[in-house]
């Protein structure tokens, strides 16, 4: 079943080579919004609610975990599954970010085999 | 306990891993001392935590274009715009230093908190830390492309 689906990263190159990869990936995304940080997002998702959100954490504005804390006090958002996506590996902040809210975790640089490999289980 | 770390080999990993993993260009040192010349980008982000410091990426514009173009899989180079370019610069700095913290954490450094990638233009472009620190540049060839690799860092106090 086709998804939607909310890409969050102050970069628009990275947005792009994240939506190619997912389409490398085969995953079925059926409409596809951008924000650029977590404000942004917080106004998209106010209007309509998807049913993943892919984010970066590191960003001018609402970095992503704030941004997650937030999607998770709205109950128009609470069967989203939220993945992160970022440089950092620290296995603390990882395990930081999950407890709040987040559903998955892909650490950049990544291919398109993880990314599916970490949204698969939210596409059924 | 921290390891004994060679900077010089985890920042060419690190650059191989970003390239080939992300961009499709492959990432080799150069053997001679060439430096980059004429017009530059330089994309760089700033870290903190038991070291500090800077890593960076410079290049000319020929090759900043090519990289972007490669990012975005764009087949010419005509459609792409001064600020794609630079954006892809300052993510590839960002990516750098992602990878760069993944391979010290492995090496118990600890865990460093990064800046937000910035990129500048320019002629001949440095940057300093000051007294006390460390600096590798490190010449690659991104396929046929010449650019640097940067890392400046010291113990913080």
């Amino acid at each position: 079943m086709a998804k939607s689906l909310l890409l969050v990263d102050d970069s628009a190159t990275m947005r792009k080579i994240i939506l190619r990869t997912l389409r490398m990936a085969g995953l079925d995304i059926d409409s596809f919004e951008e924000a650029g940080d977590g404000n942004e997002a917080l106004e998209k998702l106010k209007d309509k609610p998807v049913d993943i959100i892919l984010c970066d954490i590191n960003m001018p504005g609402m970095g992503g975990l704030e941004m997650v804390k937030e999607v998770r006090k709205m109950d128009s958002c609470a069967d989203t599954k939220i993945v992160m996506i970022s440089t950092e590996s620290a296995e603390e902040l990882i395990e930081g970010v999950l407890a709040d809210g987040a559903n998955g975790y892909v650490t950049k640089p990544f291919t398109p085999e993880s990314i599916q490999e970490n949204l698969s289980p939210f596409m059924n | 306990m921290i390891t004994e770390i060679c900077f010089e080999d985890v920042l060419l990993e690190s650059a191989k891993e970003v390239f080939e993993t992300m961009i499709y260009m492959s990432v080799e040192q150069c053997p001679d001392c060439i430096t980059v010349e004429g017009e530059t980008l330089l994309g760089s982000i700033t870290f903190t935590g038991s070291i500090e410091g800077c890593m960076a990426i410079c290049c000319d514009k020929d090759c900043a274009k090519t990289i972007a173009c490669n990012m975005l899989a764009m087949e010419g180079d005509d459609g792409i715009s001064q600020d794609e370019i630079r954006d892809a610069v300052g993510e590839i700095a960002n990516m750098l230093l992602g990878s760069l913290k993944a391979s010290l954490l492995k090496k118990n450094v600890g865990n460093l908190d990064v800046s937000i990638p910035c990129v500048v233009s320019g002629r001949e472009l440095t940057s300093s830390l000051g007294e006390g620190s460390v600096e590798i540049i490190m010449p690659i060839y991104i396929d046929e492309s010449v650019a640097e690799l940067i890392l400046q860092y010291r113990i913080a106090k």
